[in-house]
């Protein structure tokens, strides 16, 4: 998820979609986490911190407070129950971990200086962000004191690209927008698409453009491609000239802050084609924003409450034990993942540090997740995981995003292939 | 009818003569917002030669005011319930607002700009910044923003159009589409049959794949037929929230002008702004005809809020931000139209609006705001006064 409001979209909390292409010589690092696939990803420069007197501190940077609070107050409630249930299951003989928490306030500056403070506490390890923006401060910072930073909801193509400290728990965005074109034109039928984009935030361009990409090479048509600017008070004009065009289907590329009232106005002017869209659209808000007219849409998620799946069901019980409601978003679940990775790895090591740390994490295969199987050996950070489709129903006691269909990266091509629901296969 | 051009070595995508009557119409209803807030620059503009950089903050104000009148009739982000809406929230939700708005004009002039009056024009310009920088950041610590709530669009009662035919759609297509239509419906209801033996109907069997497809290409099919006729005929659609805010803005500034050209104070006002010392000298109560004004200006900027949040673009988000684009975009509209020139500033306002459809029309959605200023930049070389600015010699 990649969430920025207001201001902070301003200082270029979005994602930005870069090149996903690696290429290069193999990685010096002994890590062994690009055995068979070269990777530009440079070893990280410090030596890092190690445990201190049986205690293992991890370091979890999240926005409390800000516009993206509901993503950070979710993510912290996820890392803590994937360490209670971590603990339950007996830990890791002789030591106590540690969970220090600081807050990013949902900018890249907070999250910085948050980074550097769990530095300089002696975390081994970093679990956050959930935007890239706040990421790629964190990540920087890692790298330069030598400490593993294991991301949350950071979808940016490039983010694992060049350092081999970061890791994430998500898809990147490079895979979601082919999955949206695939799923409008094989399961919708649709031929004919118009695209709008939010022309101010680079995570709506690089869906845009990777959602464009994809539908174009399957066979379908782009009828209309029009552009808003986040913060815009009407879109009146694009709709105009998008209902003019006819198309059968229109991907909104943007946040649900714009998107809401974009599908409401557009129902009303009688444009009442479904609409496709991202991880952005993540948030209830949708459905007082969007009204009656966003009910039937899609769009890509990392997790639903509503998946049917034995490991979400068992995740969504512990959750509602411990906080009495179910996750509110999908940084619940990719927050304990995180933290779940984290402490998987960590269970690995051998000598408590942070080299070790991030060697066991380049090593981690095959993890049941909540939000599907991760696998970061050989994939240079970034895990070829199932994205879901969700459909926007009517809010109920567990949300309001109906699962329709999950597709896995194709391991050669990378292209998206319909895999069963709740299916745990895949790497 | 569909052109192709150049547009300064730029390839003009297909300009569609079909759609500019709509987004003509598209842009005067945008216009009327930006006329209401420009009101409000322009006059202060007319009485103290200050532009209120703060006027945007007021508009924002009056937002949340709006937001807060929304709650308490009950459509709180998490209502369980869905409230049904009243035309008579609207009408206490716009008072509210007016009132509110009105309030923290009188407020920053009494305690931000009058202090300062006899110093240079200089002091007083940097204060209105300050002014609007501290209420935008200020305004943060006590207002809801983390993360930024929004109205419920329910809360609008207007949800229908009006919908003027200028050219008829060609007859000759009905037949077409009334046969898509049959086809579309016995495919989809075949298909509709099949999907309730398929357990997932996103992962149907060989046989229900086939209907599937059958009824996919026939909803093509039919959106295309549909689209044919529907092309082929020029309309007009105005949605009545819209249409009502226009109307109320309309009213609004016909009170305005009669207060301004009719009244005693009106006249006060006047005179106030063709020489203020001279004003005061003739026994006008210079201090309240200046907070009489920023009343004015204010509570029309809260009355364009409360519409641009519920009527206009129900759904919008609302931060301590929320006046800032709506506000550059009135202050561009009040210098294009001649700042401290009241019709000027509703002209102004009105062609900013069409401007900026026209930009999308001619393919170029990216390009909107840049195109206002684009034309404030030429009006402002052409007439330095703006369109309908005095062009008097200013005595020295």
């Amino acid at each position: 998820m990649v969430a920025s409001i207001g201001l902070a979209s301003f200082m270029a909390t979005g994602c930005k979609k870069g090149s996903s292409a690696a290429s290069g010589g193999a990685n010096p690092s002994s890590g062994g986490d690009t055995s068979g696939s070269t990777s530009m990803r440079k070893p990280m420069e410090g030596k890092g911190n190690s445990a201190k007197n049986g205690v293992i501190t991890i370091g979890l940077v999240a926005s409390e407070t800000g516009d993206q609070k509901p993503w950070g107050e979710d993510s912290i409630k996820g890392a803590e129950l994937a360490l209670a249930d971590f603990n339950a299951a007996g830990g890791i003989k002789g030591y106590k971990i540690n969970l220090d928490i600081q807050d990013s306030q949902s900018i890249p500056a907070g999250a910085g200086n948050a980074a550097a403070k769990l530095i300089s506490d002696g975390a081994v390890g970093i679990v956050g962000e959930v935007s890239s923006g706040n990421t790629v401060e964190i990540a920087n910072r890692g790298f330069k004191a030598g400490v593993p930073v294991v991301a949350i909801g950071a979808t940016m193509t490039k983010l694992t690209e060049t350092q081999n400290n970061v890791f994430r728990v998500c898809y990147p965005d490079s895979f979601q927008g082919g999955v949206m074109a695939t799923f409008a034109y094989q399961a919708l039928g649709l031929r004919k698409v118009g695209v709008l984009t939010d022309n101010k935030l680079p995570y709506s361009q690089g869906l845009s453009r990777d959602f464009i990409r994809t539908f174009k090479k399957l066979g379908g048509t782009i009828v209309d491609q029009e552009k808003y600017e986040q913060g815009a008070s009407t879109f009146s004009t694009q709709l105009t000239q998008l209902k003019a065009a006819n198309p059968e289907a229109i991907f909104c590329s943007g946040y649900f802050t714009e998107v809401g009232p974009i599908v409401a106005a557009a129902h009303q002017m009688g444009l009442t084609v479904p609409f496709l869209g991202g991880d952005g659209w993540d948030s209830p808000k949708i459905l007082t924003s969007g009204g009656k007219a966003i009910l039937g849409d899609y769009f890509c998620n990392h997790y639903t409450n509503m998946d049917n799946s034995p490991v979400v069901q068992q995740f969504l019980k512990e959750w509602m034990q411990k906080y009495k409601s179910a996750p509110g978003t999908t940084m619940g679940a990719l927050g304990y993942d995180a933290m779940k990775v984290t402490l998987t790895a960590l269970k690995n090591c051998k000598t408590m540090d942070s080299v070790d740390l991030r060697n066991a994490l380049a090593n981690i295969q095959d993890l049941q997740c909540v939000s599907g199987t991760i696998t970061l050996k050989g994939n240079n950070g970034t895990p070829n995981k199932r994205a879901l489709v969700v459909k926007i129903v009517p809010m109920g006691p567990l949300g309001f995003q109906q699962p329709v269909v999950a597709y896995q990266p194709d391991p050669k091509t990378g292209l998206p292939v319909k895999v069963p629901l709740g299916s745990a296969a895949g790497s | 009818m569909v052109l192709h051009g150049l547009f300064l070595g730029l390839p003009l995508a297909a300009l569609d003569i079909r759609t500019l009557p709509q987004q003509i119409v598209n842009g005067l209803l945008n216009g009327s917002i930006y006329a209401l807030i420009a009101l409000g620059y322009t006059m202060v503009y007319g009485i103290l030669k200050l532009i209120n950089f703060a006027h945007g903050e007021v508009f924002m104000l009056g937002a949340y005011t709006s937001l807060f009148v929304s709650w308490a009739f009950g459509f709180t982000p998490n209502a369980t319930v869905e409230p049904q809406t009243q035309v008579w929230y609207l009408l206490v939700m716009i008072v509210a607002s007016m009132t509110v708005s009105g309030l923290a004009g009188v407020l920053i002039e009494r305690f931000a700009y009058r202090p300062l009056r006899n110093q240079p024009r200089i002091a007083s310009l940097i204060t209105a910044i300050g002014m609007s920088m501290l209420l935008q950041y200020g305004g943060q610590l006590f207002l809801p923003n983390s993360p930024p709530p929004n109205i419920d669009a329910m809360i609008n009662p207007y949800r229908g159009n009006v919908n003027i035919t200028l050219v008829k759609s060609n007859e000759n297509l009905v037949a077409a589409m009334k046969s898509a239509e049959q086809t579309k419906l016995t495919a989809d209801s075949a298909w509709d049959a099949q999907k309730k033996l398929e357990e997932n109907s996103f992962y149907p069997s060989a046989k229900g794949q086939a209907l599937q497809d059958a009824a996919q290409k026939a909803d093509r099919d039919y959106i295309e037929a549909q689209g044919k006729y529907n092309n082929s005929g020029v309309s007009i659609l105005m949605p009545v929230g819209r249409i009502i805010t226009t109307v109320v803005t309309f009213i609004l500034m016909g009170v305005l002008s009669y207060l301004i050209l009719f009244t005693k104070r009106g006249r006060a006002m006047r005179a106030v702004s063709h020489d203020f010392d001279s004003a005061a000298l003739m026994g006008i109560n210079v201090n309240s005809i200046v907070t009489f004004t920023f009343i004015l200006g204010s509570t029309l900027a809260g009355a364009a809020a409360m519409m641009d949040a519920t009527l206009y673009q129900p759904g919008l988000q609302i931060n301590t931000f929320f006046g800032l684009l709506p506000g550059v975009k009135a202050f561009v509209a009040a210098v294009i139209g001649g700042i401290g020139n009241v019709p000027g500033a509703v002209v102004g306002g009105l062609l900013m609006g069409v401007i900026e459809s026209l930009v999308g029309w001619a393919g170029y959605t990216s390009w909107q705001d840049a195109a206002a200023f684009v034309v404030l930049i030429v009006v402002l070389l052409v007439r330095p006064n703006g369109l309908f600015g005095s062009t008097a010699a200013e005595k020295v």
